[in-house]
């Protein structure tokens, strides 16, 4: 949960710069291995199966599968108390090797269950997401 | 010079559990007070334990503990690298290697928590341990990376809701026979559990741990040295800590198996050095931060499966006296007090030392699970007898 790429600085430094910097431009980008071509997530300096360090980033669409979801209850973070109840949720990739991200869904969040497909929604950054862009989640129609 | 065959533990020492922020004392000296009480019961001079071993970035540090302790020789201080909670058991095992290899020959285990030190939980161990996948979103609390994993054992592999509860009933059973224990006056009924809050779905009330100011050690020496210095050594018949590659780590929720505890690697070597299985555990410690990671940990351990979970994980199963598998026979974790899994090490020594608010008659054994659910995790298993 903690790790060194949050602790790279400048920003642009971290190995997991061109997925934010993809969030800003609109595109969904997943680290690939150049090697071996294993999806690599989350991002990192060296492909953990071939030992490569060539990885590259692809583009993928922003769509997935709901792999779990929680509803946080308390203000356990100040730049989301005002949301509160509010449902994230953990979306599985499956065109990006399985890889998963976690985000908020917005809009309907009552019928949230394991398995449900959602979609990607590319919001700008703000104070709330700690100054980087990111994606919000809806579910797909059933 | 022969190398020891085997390690016990000779005593152990434990300060009250107080409400966070409310220690009357500052963590050093409670500390102090957990390893003087351990020494008494061990036979020993606080001066003479000359190896030092904790975890989950514990500040107090050996050589923080010498100069009070009057210490004659420092001859180890080591911290379980990494996973936090999950080394519990791991520092255990490192107390375990500097004995068998005669680097130490008297080792205290410990963990040390007090507000006034360490600072309140917000900044101590909250802030700055989630990343920015994770706080960008709004995550930013254990009880909410936890609630994920929890949601799908829940939802994802079918393990029923009852299973958590009968974590939480077992667990306030015990405490309610522990004079002190945080949760010695709460009966909890299967009512209480289900109309508590949802704090973080899935996750209750009554699903969670709060942590305590709090000391507490156990003292180790080899097995040899250990049956000359108390008529009741406690033998480690076996320890250990790691996971399972390759994709098991700090992984922003991508690791595999998802549902997993991380005990599958501690267990697994721990059943293959003694030879002895689930079958012949007596009595079981396991680290509840939340209910969903004990759930994962006796999976993983093979006591039962994701399909047969609810079937075993039953309030009657889980208490002592007469249950399968008593669990966390101090109340443990939840309903004890909470110093990062400590305390359950203690109470596998107290339990097989037969001064266990709840005793289970004749027990021989009692595994330790050091699994919260994280990065690196850990395993101890304690016995009356030596392996033969």
């Amino acid at each position: 949960m903690a790790n060194e790429r949050d602790q790279v600085h400048p920003f642009s430094a971290r190995v997991d710069a061109p997925y934010w910097d993809g969030l800003a431009d609109g595109t969904l980008k997943i680290q690939r291995c150049d090697s071996c071509r294993e999806w690599r997530w989350p991002a990192d300096w060296r492909c953990g199966s071939c030992g490569s360090y060539d990885l590259g980033w692809e583009v993928v669409e922003p769509t997935g599968i709901v792999y779990s979801w929680i509803r946080t209850r308390q203000p356990f973070v100040a730049a989301y108390a005002d949301l509160v109840p509010y449902v994230n949720v953990l979306v599985e990739l499956p065109q990006a090797g399985g890889a998963r991200l976690m985000g908020l869904l917005t809009g309907d969040t009552d019928d949230v269950e394991v398995g449900r497909r959602v979609v990607g929604n590319f919001q700008p950054a703000s104070a709330r997401t700690i100054d980087l862009p990111v994606l919000t989640w809806t579910l797909e129609a059933a | 010079m022969n190398r020891p065959s085997g390690v016990a533990a000779i005593g152990y020492g434990a300060t009250p559990y107080y409400k966070r922020g409310q220690s009357p004392h500052a963590e050093r000296k409670l500390l102090l007070m957990a390893i003087d009480e351990a020494a008494r019961m061990g036979g020993i001079d606080a001066a003479d334990i000359d190896g030092f071993v904790s975890y989950g970035a514990d500040l107090e540090d050996g050589p923080r503990l010498t100069a009070p302790l009057g210490t004659k020789e420092l001859r180890w201080s080591s911290l379980v690298w990494g996973g936090g909670g999950g080394g519990s058991a791991g520092a255990i095992a490192q107390a375990e290697a500097a004995i068998l290899s005669s680097q130490a020959e008297t080792v205290v285990v410990y963990r040390a928590t007090a507000e006034s030190t360490s600072g309140r939980l917000s900044s101590a161990v909250i802030q700055g341990v989630f990343g920015a996948q994770y706080r960008a979103h709004g995550i930013d609390s254990p009880v909410q990376a936890l609630a994920l994993r929890t949601q799908r054992i829940l939802e994802g592999a079918g393990v029923p809701r009852s299973a958590l509860s009968a974590i939480a009933r077992a667990s306030y059973f015990h405490a309610n026979h522990n004079p002190g224990a945080v949760g010695e006056a709460i009966e909890l009924t299967e009512e209480m559990y289900e109309q508590s809050r949802l704090v973080v779905d899935p996750v209750r009330l009554f699903d969670s741990s709060r942590e305590n100011d709090a000391a507490a050690a156990i003292i180790f020496t080899s097995a040899e040295r250990a049956k000359d210095l108390t008529d009741k050594p406690i033998h480690l018949l076996a320890s250990a800590y790691g996971a399972d590659g390759p994709r098991w780590g700090e992984m922003d929720e991508n690791h595999e198996p998802y549902i997993a505890s991380s005990q599958a690697s501690a267990g697994r070597r721990i059943w293959a050095r003694t030879g002895l299985g689930p079958s012949d555990i007596d009595v079981m410690q396991l680290y509840v931060n939340f209910t969903g990671p004990p759930v994962s940990a006796i999976i993983d351990l093979g006591f039962c499966t994701a399909e047969s979970a609810g079937e075993f994980l039953t309030f009657e199963n889980l208490i002592a006296p007469n249950g399968v598998l008593p669990i966390n026979t101090s109340g443990g974790d939840m309903a004890e007090g909470f110093l990062h899994g400590m305390g359950n090490a203690v109470e596998a020594v107290r339990q097989l030392r037969g001064e266990s608010s709840n005793p289970v008659p004749g027990a021989k054994t009692c595994f330790v699970s050091g699994g919260p659910i994280s990065e690196l995790s850990s395993a101890a298993l304690f016995s009356t007898e030596p392996l033969d």
